[in-house]
């Protein structure tokens, strides 16, 4: 059906003509074959997804539910459903849309489920609770298309797979349905396009290309400061930034963590004397502060927002027309989607500037400039079949209807991530949703999933059902505490005794971990403000406002994204290679030259390792430029293979850069005279035996488990407000993780946490490239002193975490204090004294 | 290392246990036996081998202390009905190990019932002028109890860490809690308000390999 005329009249009367890649989209969905549409922001995009649909419902008005519509964000969905009213109303058709989120009133939801209306916008956790009740099938029966808004962003992590999983769902409910996907540039347009074509086997799915946007004009800002070694405050550039927000209408400053907004936030305050609204957005403030910030905004009252990634994906926040990256990089593909929110036009180019915190990140800027000017992007790999979340999903279908195993089994391949899933695991991890799946079958009495005779498995009992929709969907967050302001209770150290101040205003939420480390008294920025630390009190942390200007305890400041392997190597190319360095800053050129003078640099292809003493200790320094998680975990391996070497080493500490390893063995001299060869030290067989040793004393992977346990519904999702027994009741996540590790290190869950650790926290692929990488082909060049590229690293050294016996330490050191205590030693000086880190 | 209580000698050990040696008494505290398959009632399938971890380390402290009594101080089963729900292979374990020694079972608030597995089930035990009983109180001399889980967190120069925990203040002393599926509770949150003299307190960590008398004013408070 060509357009409908009352829309081709629509575009006539607003003066425009549907843009190429829109009219594209409706020809696929006329030829009925499924899409991929590949635009950059701002290329009307929204509606080229809906065009179809629109078209359809105009030629043939109907009842019921027509179109999916599935954003990874709840805003989006709503921001979505928003612009999507107004043309329609305009138009006059006759097409109902609708959201569904968290925020929807039951009874709406209960009567959406009776009569949907035909588009439905919302989010892939509600998508999956729609779908585990009984009536879906009815529902969805007539459903003609799934438009996936932003899928790049959803495949490559588990939201993705429960997402797969759902749409799988739906193609065997109503297999004339149609997809199509939007997404922005992606490396490997192909794997998308093949995502979204295995659930439908039998149409033909196409890659459409939108016009690409006009290039958008970036830069590195070029400061008269001194570009600091190491850190990541960016401080000597806040007077800087200060002044290019006064020459924009509204900037956007992005940042890598929480604690970067807060920082950069706080020192564009101190020095605004014009009184310019700058605003600060960041998942940890409530929500209702969030709010009011995106309101301002868009309201166009706000000349300047701090934000981290919270302000990353899809809604068009008015008029934008700066947007900086403060701090690194990272990616290039993160970088392209932060800078398409300047200018949400594609005709005219958007402004972005790059302020790296410290030298190497001068590099990696340089490198993430080259990389969006030619439109690079980094390849990410769509997530891969976890069972964690495979057992969610078999527990959400058994609520809706009694599982058939071998056609379910059918259909769980028809989602993308599992496709090449094999029967015995598909059987464990049925086995798993009813009764733990242990060797040992303890729980049979107790299945939550019953064979029936007609031999499928329906769920035992509805407080199960209710059970899993508490606990549905895949993110789970770190496990966070309200943050509440009182009035101090004196500045006394010592004893926690005397009642602390109650009944402040909760400033917002933050990391347990983070407090956990905390002593009454200590300093943090939050919520804009430096605080002391007063105590815990049930599960709020007090805290009370602070006169110190310079916080006691810097929060990890390097950013949870580790760098890039394409900006990794574009990094690598620009350090290798002198004649380019006329585009970096004098400074940073100098510093290069003075590496090669009294070092040299690393090479292109191979990697160099530094040997150096320094006080009574020495240094091995690596440069791998592989992120920050794999370097640390070659350091965890390193410092084991070090140790049974005996060079005692003591600590290490890794950087998105390098690696730096100290030790009380002297590693120059030890290499010299061939007692410790670092083609053996650095050979892939560490990932073996010693990976799995060490796998299973790590925190990391306790962390990781933890996710999975709840993810698969082993264990329940703590939910605000009802943590109210003791923690000696509630059973840990870590202390299941020991006794199943000890007992049964194959169950299914155990091997979902190996698989996870190795693709997030550790980057075992990456370590595994690089060691392949390196084999036989290290430089290594002793020296008598610390390098200039060494320098940064062991900066680093007190301000990020060290890894090494900290643990016992803590116990040994507070035991020797007893041991003086009791030989009557001065016990006054350590009395308060605490190392300062800062 | 040695404990000294209530003019008594203690030996403290890794897995939790308290060695009387001259009374050749072993003292464990809330084994909580059966917990995870109590969960899997609900719903909750957790990995069935909490008990079996739990008895390994009897057997291992009582092949090594060689102790003629044990005494458990409360809640040795997650809940009443626990004795039913051992599986057979565990249920063969423990009665070995109740042929081993003589057992005294405290009742627990988890565990008030009695049983009939073996040994003597009380709800308190005076010995030696030491009353041994679950559930803390203050103001009695010379009690050895269980039931808090106690735990200390520390710092000392820029590291912390948190583990389970022998406390006492010379006239309470607490035993962390043994089985292998139980949390704890950080000796400075409110359940302990009141019960300590925090002069006179002493308190031994549990590490990886070895016990650490710590300095109390390194304790920190929190979860």
């Amino acid at each position: 059906m060509p357009l409908h005329p009352r829309i081709a009249d629509w575009f006539a009367s607003k003066g425009w003509s549907p843009r190429p890649h829109q009219l594209a989209v409706l020809d696929s969905f006329e030829r009925d074959a499924q899409a991929l549409l590949i635009a950059p922001t701002g290329a009307g995009k929204t509606l080229a997804g809906f065009l179809p649909t629109l078209n359809d419902l105009t030629h043939t008005p109907r009842e019921g539910l027509h179109t999916l519509y599935i954003s990874p964000l709840k805003a989006l969905a709503v921001d979505v459903a928003r612009n999507l009213d107004a043309p329609i109303l305009e138009m006059g058709l006759p097409v109902t849309v609708e959201t569904r989120t968290g925020d929807t009133p039951a009874a709406r939801r209960t009567r959406q489920r009776r009569i949907p209306p035909n588009i439905l916008m919302t989010t892939p956790e509600q998508l999956a609770l729609l779908l585990s009740h009984g009536d879906s099938a009815t529902m969805f029966a007539g459903l003609r298309r799934i438009v996936l808004d932003e899928l790049h962003s959803m495949v490559t992590n588990k939201r993705g797979e429960l997402l797969s999983l759902d749409v799988a769902r739906l193609a065997s409910y109503a297999p004339a349905l149609r997809i199509t996907a939007l997404s922005a540039t992606v490396a490997r347009p192909d794997l998308l396009r093949d995502w979204i074509a295995t659930p439908l086997p039998d149409a033909t799915t196409e890659l459409l290309l939108g016009a690409a946007g006009a290039k958008p004009n970036l830069s590195i800002l070029a400061s008269g400061q001194h570009v600091p070694w190491a850190g990541h405050s960016t401080l000597y550039a806040v007077p800087e930034l200060y002044e290019i927000i006064k020459q924009h209408r509204t900037t956007l400053l992005f940042v890598n963590t929480r604690s970067q907004a807060e920082m950069l936030f706080q020192n564009l305050w101190r020095i605004n004397d014009d009184g310019l609204a700058i605003a600060l957005h960041h998942g940890s403030l409530a929500v209702e502060q969030r709010r009011k910030v995106e309101n301002a905004m868009v309201a166009g009252k706000l000349q300047a927002v701090v934000c981290t990634s919270t302000l990353d994906l899809g809604i068009d926040w008015g008029d934008v027309d700066l947007v900086v990256q403060v701090g690194a990089p990272k990616g290039a593909s993160r970088m392209l989607q932060r800078i398409g929110r300047s200018n949400h036009r594609m005709d005219e180019p958007s402004k972005a500037i790059f302020v790296p915190s410290n030298r190497f990140e001068v590099l990696e800027c340089e490198a993430a400039l080259e990389a969006v000017e030619i439109g690079a992007q980094d390849s990410e790999q769509p997530s891969l079949g976890g069972l964690d979340v495979l057992a969610q999903h078999t527990l959400g279908m058994a609520c809706a209807e009694p599982i058939a195993p071998l056609a379910f089994y059918d259909e769980v391949r028809r989602a993308w991530p599992y496709r090449d899933l094999d029967w015995e695991t598909f059987e464990r991890v049925l086995d798993f949703a009813s009764t733990g799946g242990y060797a040992l079958r303890a729980y049979e009495r107790y299945a939550k999933l019953r064979k029936t005779p007609e031999g499928t498995l329906r769920i035992a009992s509805p407080y199960y059902a209710q059970q899993y929709r508490l606990n549905v969907g895949t993110i789970i967050e770190d496990p966070t505490v309200k943050v509440r302001l009182v009035r101090a209770r004196g500045n006394k150290t010592g004893q926690a005794t005397g009642p602390i101040g109650r009944g402040g205003r909760v400033l917002g939420e933050i990391e347990e971990y983070f407090i956990d480390q905390l002593v009454k008294g200590d300093t943090f920025v939050f919520g804009s403000e430096v605080v002391a630390y007063e105590g815990m009190v049930e599960t709020e942390a007090y805290v009370s406002r602070s006169n110190a200007t310079d916080p006691k305890i810097p929060s990890y400041m390097g950013g949870k994204f580790p760098l890039s392997t394409y900006l990794a190597d574009g990094v690598r190319k620009l350090l290798s290679d002198p004649d380019h360095w006329r585009v970096l800053p004098e400074q940073v050129a100098d510093w290069l030259r003075l590496q090669h003078d009294v070092s040299v640099l690393p090479p292109p292809n191979s990697m160099l390792v530094e040997t150096f003493p320094r006080g009574t200790q020495n240094y091995m320094v690596c440069y791998p430029f592989e992120g920050r998680l794999a370097h640390q975990t070659l350091g965890m391996l390193l410092t084991r293979r070090l140790e049974r070497a005996r060079v005692r080493p003591l600590g290490f500490v890794a950087s998105d850069y390098s690696l730096a390893i100290w030790a009380l063995g002297d590693f120059s001299g030890l290499i010299r005279t061939g007692r410790l060869s670092l083609d053996e030290l650095f050979d892939e067989d560490m990932l073996g035996d010693d990976l799995e040793s060490w796998l299973h004393e790590s925190q990391l992977m306790r962390r990781t488990f933890r996710n999975a346990a709840i993810i698969s519904g082993l264990i329940e999702r703590r939910h605000p407000g009802k943590e109210k027994t003791g923690r000696q009741v509630t059973v840990s996540s870590d202390v299941i993780y020991d006794v199943l590790y000890e007992h049964e290190p194959d169950h299914i869950l155990i091997q979902a946490t190996r698989r996870d650790a190795a693709r997030g926290l550790l980057d075992i692929e990456r370590l595994g490239g690089l060691l392949k990488r390196i084999r036989h082909n290290i430089t290594h060049k002793p020296l008598d002193r610390i390098s200039p590229l060494a320098v940064p690293v062991l900066l680093d050294i007190g301000k990020t975490p060290i890894f090494g016996e900290a643990r016992e330490g803590a116990m040994a050191d507070a035991a020797e204090e007893l041991l003086r205590e009791a030989l009557g030693q001065g016990e006054g000086a350590e009395r308060g004294k605490r190392r300062v880190v800062n | 290392m040695l404990l000294t209580f209530a003019g008594q000698t203690f030996e403290p050990l890794l897995s939790g246990a308290l060695f009387w040696r001259v009374e050749s008494i072993l003292l464990v505290a809330d084994l909580h036996f059966e917990k995870f398959s109590s969960y899997a009632r609900r719903g909750q399938m957790l990995p069935p081998y909490d008990t079996s971890l739990t008895l390994r380390r009897l057997e291992r402290d009582l092949d090594q202390t060689r102790a003629e009594r044990v005494v458990a101080l409360g809640d040795s089963f997650h809940r009443d009905y626990g004795p039913d729900t051992l599986l057979d292979a565990d249920r063969l374990r423990l009665m070995a190990l109740l042929g081993k020694s003589h057992w005294t079972w405290i009742s627990g608030n988890h565990d008030r019932a009695p049983h009939a597995l073996g040994g003597v089930c009380v709800d308190v035990l005076e010995h030696r002028g030491l009353t041994l009983t679950h559930e803390p109180r203050r103001g009695t001399r010379g009690m050895v109890a269980g039931h808090l889980h106690p735990a200390a967190a520390i710092h000392a120069n820029g590291r912390g860490t948190r583990r389970p925990c022998f406390v006492h203040d010379g006239r309470l002393l607490l035993l962390p809690a043994y089985g292998a599926g139980t949390g704890s509770l950080n000796i400075l949150s409110p359940p302990f308000h009141g019960l300590f003299d925090y002069r006179t307190m002493e308190v031994t960590m549990i590490g990886q390999n070895r016990l650490y008398p710590v300095s109390t004013k390194r304790l920190v408070g929190g979860i």
